[in-house]
């Protein structure tokens, strides 16, 4: 809701006068860092039992070639000391799990231990609002001739809740993300809404929300941010370092990238009429 | 208590110069030019028998006490006709002095310009004032600027030790200082935001000003509230002879301005207007045509003469901003100001000058699509009682009070619709109250040691209503040891002060001093040292100011800004006083300076002390600058070396701070910063400007790897802003006809041909890492917002 604020307000104008190229900008490469993307989504109405954890490394920022991280152990352990393995499949980097138990608002605690360090996070189930319905507006967008989907919820009222909105069309190799807080409507229908520019009918998309924590809410502001970050703009904010919830128990100081989230979400599709 | 011991202070040192000063008279009046009775500021009145002399101040007013016997008074201020006077002081006079403008060689194109042209302007080598700056309204429309819009603001970029983030960047930035650790008084007003249009255009009417100074260092006691700089920009009053009208036509806005006499040589008005039409080009575009993108600004100014001693001037200024998406987005914003002032002459030694000042700043903006209505403002009250005491030709004594009220609105959210699920909500309003009183001395030691010296003593309360959101250990951030990371801290209770309740009390002494020896004719050195506070805080994490970024006071978790700078400089006039060069060196240290935990949302957070962590800042450099004042040619290089920096240290052993507790180059940290502006006079008709300005580029943070998360790509980041943007720099020129029928009649006009970045050298504005849509390769894009900008603008005259 506030970076929308922020978007329309800069960029429309730089953008409208200036003009953009591609250039050749030679960049550093710091060494390879481990990133784990433990990102358990429990889909309403679903057993949640089959689960997927991501093991990658960072590189140059130029390279076409996301390094994969194999033979690592991984489990991940309820309250009641109940633990799930994830097994690699292959050497492909992914460890999945296929009798995992989800229970909202419950802790669950996630170790790795890989190339002699092992790391470890807790986190909470965090459970979210149902999707209420899809509405489809073709008057929409800030210039009014635009196909404009929202998804509408109704806020879980009396408690802080953070959403994570993911939107995945047809044909579009990245999929757009929004985070929102329901600070500005607690408790009353709410809904997110797309931001692709060109949809027209017959298009597909998949439609999620999750409900994640404050700390994820707050990480992925952040990361979100600096996906897309500008560097030397006048409305460019600082970048920051996006540390997760996951610490390096072996060594601190070599701290792994990416965050262990435990969401309930809801997913629809939709086909643009 | 202070404040009664200076007064007690002020009186003696007032008895005690009386009694010394018994044999003295005393010669004051006001400088005013000829042709239109505008006041002149700054003109120097030298009386060589005692190798002394005096400056108008603000308001054209001088006054110098002499020992009984005969003088010679020569006046010489550039652009004028030198004027000489022989006085017999066996009583005190008054001598109102009427400036000519000198006949020019040839009719030049400035004869348009309203403004004295500031020639001749050699160094005053015996005043200790130093690190500042004047720029005449004449200066400023010859310079050559992008779209052929003379622009306030731009100029000062030429000046040393000032930059700004880059072409389309709000803000300038004074020795290494941000953007909003600038005063910029127009008339004594405070301006919140000086830019239009997010900063392509500054908001003041290059029509209707006068004159203004900037103050880099050694800023007199006068002045306080902000860390960094004072802009003191004076409005015309008005011609009070005849009417006028003047105005100029250029591609992105018109202007216009009326001015002319209420009552013959006694009261004066202006009007100026200026408006954009740059949404009637969108109208034009069928992709753009629902938008609206357009500013418009008014000034307007009574004077009145009362009779000698008494002066009245009410001026105002009203600007705002429209820009507009379709009808689903609406952003408003603008600066207002009123304020109305009084020149009373308690003696032809003391002057005085009573000020009522109103300012308030409005940010709106409405969301339609998505229901969403937000307006915030800041508004203040300002009340200032200055006196000038000229008590000898050797001493000079400035003091008076000053107070300000602040009401701060940081957002009223309400549904712009109804069904909006936007719940209304008035974000806690903020009430702050900031009295000031000062003395400034300026004193001639000897004929080679010259000084200043003052104090301000200023106070800060934080007011009711409001409540205040109490943290364990009164720490509103904590530091997440697991992770590493600062977060908020949540509340363990609040606390209600009621209606003008104080929360929070701050007071600062401020000590303020210059020196300056003068070697010999022509050269001197000087030396400054000023202590500034700064209450207000900008609340931002962007490079550059934007319209949306909310004022808030100090309170209790957010500590007021404390400025130390020192500056030693050396000055020399040579060439007959064609050519000056100016040497100076400084280093600046600044407390308190706020810095954003990762992540920090600013827009509407109502627990900003969340958020926020406590650092400090740096500044140190050399600046140059060689100008030659008169002739044809005239013009200014100017080189800055300077290193600007900030660190946010972690508060105890646990933490890491923010960058990891080292010191990172600040935003506007540009180690090189040079320009050279120039101003050549062919003949009558033509006249020619260029400009050239080379700036190592724009700290940045470039990616040192990237990695895959949840499908996306995300670049990784080393330290704060340790890589650059490519090196910047433009070539700008202009050129100037003016018409050769202006010699036989009223009407004059002139036509003004400028190329801004005549070379087109693409600059980077942005350089963004991103993923290519398409090929999903990473990229580097850069954004650059001028290429070569060809404008023509017509202005006229009569």
């Amino acid at each position: 809701m506030k970076n929308i604020i922020k978007f329309l307000s800069f960029l429309t104008i730089i953008v409208s006068i200036s003009c953009q190229d591609v250039v050749d900008i030679p960049l550093d490469t710091e060494n390879p860092r481990l990133v784990i993307e433990a990102s358990l989504n429990w889909q309403k109405g679903t057993t949640g039992n089959q689960q997927k954890v991501k093991l990658t490394t960072t590189t140059n920022y130029y390279s076409n070639v996301i390094p994969k991280v194999s033979g690592a152990t991984i489990t991940v352990k309820n309250s009641a000391n109940v633990v799930f393995n994830f097994i690699e499949n292959g050497a492909t980097g992914e460890y999945v799990c296929t009798n995992f138990v989800p229970v909202l608002n419950e802790t669950y605690r996630l170790n790795i231990f890989i190339n002699g360090q092992s790391y470890s996070a807790t986190e909470t189930l965090v459970p979210v609002a149902s999707i209420v319905n899809i509405a489809q507006n073709n008057r929409g967008g800030i210039t009014g001739d635009r196909v404009e989907i929202k998804t509408n919820f109704v806020d879980i009222p009396n408690i802080n809740n953070y959403y994570l909105y993911k939107y995945e069309y047809e044909n579009t190799i990245k999929p757009d993300y929004y985070t929102d807080d329901d600070n500005l409507f607690q408790g009353n229908p709410f809904f997110s809404i797309s931001r692709k520019r060109d949809l027209k009918t017959g298009d597909k998309m998949v439609i999620t929300h999750f409900g994640i924590s404050q700390q994820c809410y707050n990480y992925l502001n952040i990361l979100l941010s600096i996906s897309g970050n500008q560097s030397g703009a006048p409305f460019q904010t600082p970048p920051a370092t996006v540390k997760g919830n996951i610490k390096n128990d072996t060594n601190f100081e070599n701290y792994p990238l990416g965050f262990f989230r435990m969401s309930e979400i809801d997913t629809k599709t939709y086909t643009v009429q | 208590m202070f404040i009664k011991k200076i007064i007690v202070a002020l009186l003696l040192l007032q008895v005690l110069t009386q009694i010394h000063a018994q044999e003295k008279f005393t010669i004051s009046g006001t400088v005013t030019d000829k042709r239109n009775n505008e006041t002149l500021i700054g003109v120097p009145i030298a009386i060589p028998e005692r190798q002394t002399g005096v400056n108008t101040n603000e308001y054209g007013f001088y006054s110098i006490s002499l020992p009984k016997g005969s003088y010679k008074l020569i006046v010489n201020y550039s652009g004028y006709e030198m004027v000489e006077e022989t006085i017999t002081l066996d009583k005190n006079i008054v001598l109102n002095l009427k400036l000519s403008e000198t006949e020019k060689k040839f009719q030049k194109a400035q004869e348009l310009e309203t403004v004295i042209i500031e020639k001749g302007k050699k160094i005053n080598l015996r005043k200790p004032e130093m690190s500042t700056n004047r720029l005449t309204a004449a200066q400023i429309k010859k310079m050559p600027v992008v779209l052929g819009e003379p622009d306030v603001l731009k100029s000062l970029l030429l000046l040393p030790g000032v930059s700004n983030a880059g072409e389309g960047a709000s803000g300038f930035n004074v020795r290494g200082g941000a953007a909003d650790q600038n005063l910029i008084l127009l008339d004594e007003a405070t301006i919140f935001n000086s830019s239009h249009v997010f900063g392509f255009f500054s908001v003041f009417n290059p029509d209707a000003i006068k004159d203004l100074k900037l103050y880099k260092g050694g800023i007199p006691a006068r002045y306080g509230g902000r860390a960094s700089s004072v802009l003191d920009i004076y409005q015309k009053d008005g011609n009070s002879n005849n009417f006028g009208l003047s105005g100029g036509i250029g591609l992105i806005s018109s202007r216009l301005l009326a001015e002319g006499p209420i009552v013959k040589n006694k009261g004066s008005f202006l009007v100026g207007g200026r408006a954009s039409y740059l949404h009637l080009f969108l109208k034009l575009s069928e992709e753009q045509k629902e938008n609206t993108l357009y500013f418009y600004d008014l000034n307007t100014k009574l004077s009145y003469k009362l009779d000698p001693k008494n002066n009245l001037y009410a001026s105002g200024y009203f600007g705002r901003d429209v820009f507009g998406l379709a009808k689903s987005f609406v952003n408003t914003y603008g600066n207002a100001t009123f304020n109305l002032r009084w020149n009373h002459l308690f003696s032809n030694k003391l002057f005085s000058n009573l000020s009522m000042i109103y300012s308030d700043y409005y940010y709106g903006l409405n969301l339609d699509f998505i229901g969403f209505n937000w307006d915030s403002g800041i508004k203040n009250y300002n009340l200032k009682y200055d006196f000038k005491h000229y008590l000898s030709d050797k001493f000079k004594l400035n003091y008076g009070l000053n107070a300000i009220y602040y009401d701060f609105n940081p957002g009223t959210i309400s549904p712009s619709k109804p069904g909006s699920g936007i719940i209304s909500d008035q974000l806690d309003k903020k009430y702050a109250f900031e009295p000031a009183a000062y003395f400034d001395v300026e004193q001639e030691l000897s004929k080679k040691i010259s000084l200043s010296y003052g104090l301000r003593y200023s106070l800060f309360y934080r007011l009711g209503q409001s409540t205040e959101n109490l943290y364990a250990n009164n720490n509103p951030v904590v530091f997440n040891t697991n992770a590493q990371i600062y977060e908020k801290a949540i509340p363990i209770g609040t606390r209600f002060y009621d209606r003008n309740e104080i929360l929070q009390t701050y007071n600062y002494l401020e000590p303020r001093f210059a020196a300056s020896y003068q070697i010999d004719e022509k050269q001197a050195v000087k030396t400054s040292y000023n202590r500034m506070v700064q209450y207000l805080q900008l609340i931002s994490n962007t490079n550059s100011p934007t319209p949306l970024d909310v004022w808030t006071p100090s309170d209790k978790y957010i500590k007021p800004q404390i400025a130390d700078q020192v500056a030693i400089g050396y000055f020399r006039n040579f060439g007959e006083n064609k050519y000056s060069l100016e040497i100076e060196s400084f280093y600046k240290k600044i407390q308190n300076r706020m810095d954003y935990i990762d992540g920090a949302e600013l827009i509407a957070n109502r627990a900003i002390e969340q958020v926020i962590l406590n650092g400090q800042m740096r500044s140190y450099g050399l600046e140059m600058m060689l100008r030659k004042n008169e002739g044809d040619l005239t013009g200014w290089i100017s080189y800055t070396l300077s290193k600007s920096e900030q660190q946010t240290p972690g508060r105890n052993a646990t933490e890491i701070g923010i960058n990891n507790g080292a010191w990172y180059s600040s935003n506007y940290d540009k180690l090189h910063n040079l320009a050279v502006t120039s101003s050549y006079t062919l003949n009558k008709k033509w006249s020619f400007g260029a400009n050239f300005a080379l700036q190592t580029g724009q700290p940045g943070n470039f990616p040192n790897g990237q990695y895959s998360y949840e499908g996306i790509t995300v670049p990784s980041f080393s330290l704060r802003n340790e890589s650059r943007l490519p090196m910047f720099h433009h070539l700008d020129v202009s050129a100037t006809l003016t018409s050769r029928k202006n010699d036989n009649r009223k009407w004059k006009s002139e036509w003004v041909f400028s190329v801004y970045n005549i070379y087109n050298r693409k600059n980077a504005a942005a350089i963004t890492f991103k993923q290519n849509a398409e090929t999903a390769s990473n990229e580097a894009v850069r954004t650059s917002i001028f290429g070569i900008v060809p404008a023509v603008s017509y202005n006229f005259k009569f």
